[in-house]
């Protein structure tokens, strides 16, 4: 299975899918925010620009910065983009506490735009099983 | 027809360690009493379907209050409590509960606690067996160990994340819409109770060497816990079971963090045979 937030071809589609979302446009409201979600070796960055989603690049994102990244296996994430996740598997602070992601940089901006980035990853499982 | 529920808002003032505080609680039914408390940064809403249960408040006698600090239980009137910082001790929370269940007049009630609640559950039945005929943990572990605690409480932190923490901290096979009260129940207390309240459930609690006195025959001692519970897992809780001799643990399948909020008609399908058994024991008592 593969973890659909990297793959490229999806990143255009993905973008406008969030930015339509009408929970995602509540909860990322004033965020301006590089993302890095990794899953295994690969990455994406999700740019945020005052609460909109201007950018979701995964390719040649190697030296791009970002403020906060979501880390975990591919496993990690394949368990989490299930229609039901396993448990331990189902939330991304969940799933910090049994030490199957991790959060790094920024904590503290992550934390607080916590509703947003669990949101998009919703999305995310949404599309992974449409 | 107007619908109302059969739950009453009351305040009562209590004592505890010098101070008083004018606390609220929800009560109904009639039965055996039972004490219903809430978790960390939560409040009595928590229970609310427990409290409209029509088989259950046929035989019990629901209370749940709101800590101090907690929903409608404002900060005390003689403390200048912005000049501290709020934080839940054992002690506090043990001799709140006590001072509780005697101005109320409540003969020897149940207890049933949800995290913060359920760890003080193990508490009471520890120091207290003969003030309380049964108590009923959700959620624990011996112990919790350290943890940082600085996150939720901090300027740069949002409410969201208390929110979150809420929603993701139901199982994703729950309903939407009790999911989703978990987690605006998550926003409402102010925002230093869930760091003050998780001082006592990642520091102050802490039952190592202490499980094998709590005398199960004085008072009764059940489990629950999700198995979709990140922070206390069943693992953990069985533990904990094993050492508490005559205990009785069950898993909550489907469940995680509050089960009598993410889904309680699940939730009262684990309760009920426990409320069933104490309603017997206390039959023949």
């Amino acid at each position: 299975m593969a973890v659909c937030f990297i793959d490229p071809k999806n990143a255009v589609e993905f973008k406008d899918i969030l930015n339509a979302d009408k929970e995602f446009k509540i909860a990322a409201r004033y965020m301006t925010k590089d993302v890095c979600i990794e899953a295994g070796d690969t990455k994406c960055i999700v740019k945020f620009r005052d609460g909109v989603v201007t950018q979701i690049k995964s390719e040649n994102a190697f030296a791009d910065p970002w403020d906060f990244a979501i880390r975990g296996s591919i496993d990690s994430w394949e368990k989490f983009l299930q229609p039901i996740p396993p448990r331990f598997y189902d939330g991304i602070f969940g799933g910090m506490l049994r030490g199957n992601f991790r959060m790094e940089g920024d904590t503290v901006a992550a934390l607080s735009h916590l509703w947003a980035v669990t949101r998009m990853l919703d999305i995310f499982r949404e599309q992974q099983n449409k | 027809m107007v619908k109302v529920d059969p739950v009453v808002g009351k305040y009562i003032h209590l004592t505890v360690q010098g101070i008083e505080y004018r606390v609220f609680y929800e009560e109904s039914g009639q039965g055996i009493p039972m004490i219903c408390m809430h978790s960390g940064g939560g409040d009595g809403m928590e229970w609310r379907a427990l409290l409209n249960d029509p088989e259950i408040i046929s035989k019990y006698h629901l209370i749940a209050p709101n800590l101090p600090y907690h929903g409608k239980s404002l900060p005390p009137e003689s403390v200048e409590w912005w000049k501290q910082e709020y934080r839940l001790t054992r002690n506090f929370f043990i001799e709140f509960n006590l001072a509780l269940s005697q101005a109320l007049g409540l003969e020897r009630p149940v207890y049933i606690g949800c995290y913060v609640g359920g760890h003080m559950a193990l508490d009471l039945a520890l120091e207290y067996p003969d003030d309380f005929r049964a108590v009923i943990a959700v959620g624990v572990a011996q112990r919790r160990g350290p943890a940082t605690l600085d996150t939720f409480y901090h300027p740069s932190v949002s409410n969201h994340y208390r929110m979150v923490n809420g929603m993701y901290f139901s199982a994703p096979t729950n309903p939407q819409e009790y999911r989703r009260e978990v987690s605006w129940c998550s926003m409402q207390c102010a925002a230093p109770t869930t760091k003050g309240d998780l001082y006592y459930y990642f520091v102050d609690h802490d039952l190592s060497g202490k499980t094998q006195l709590i005398d199960t025959m004085s008072c009764a001692v059940y489990m629950l816990t999700g198995d979709y519970d990140p922070t206390t897992t069943v693992e953990a809780s069985l533990e904990l079971a094993a050492q508490i001799k005559g205990s009785k643990f069950t898993e909550m399948k489907g469940m995680s963090h509050a089960g009598m909020a993410e889904n309680p008609p699940v939730f009262k399908k684990y309760l009920m045979p426990i409320l069933n058994e104490i309603a017997e024991k206390s039959k023949s008592n």
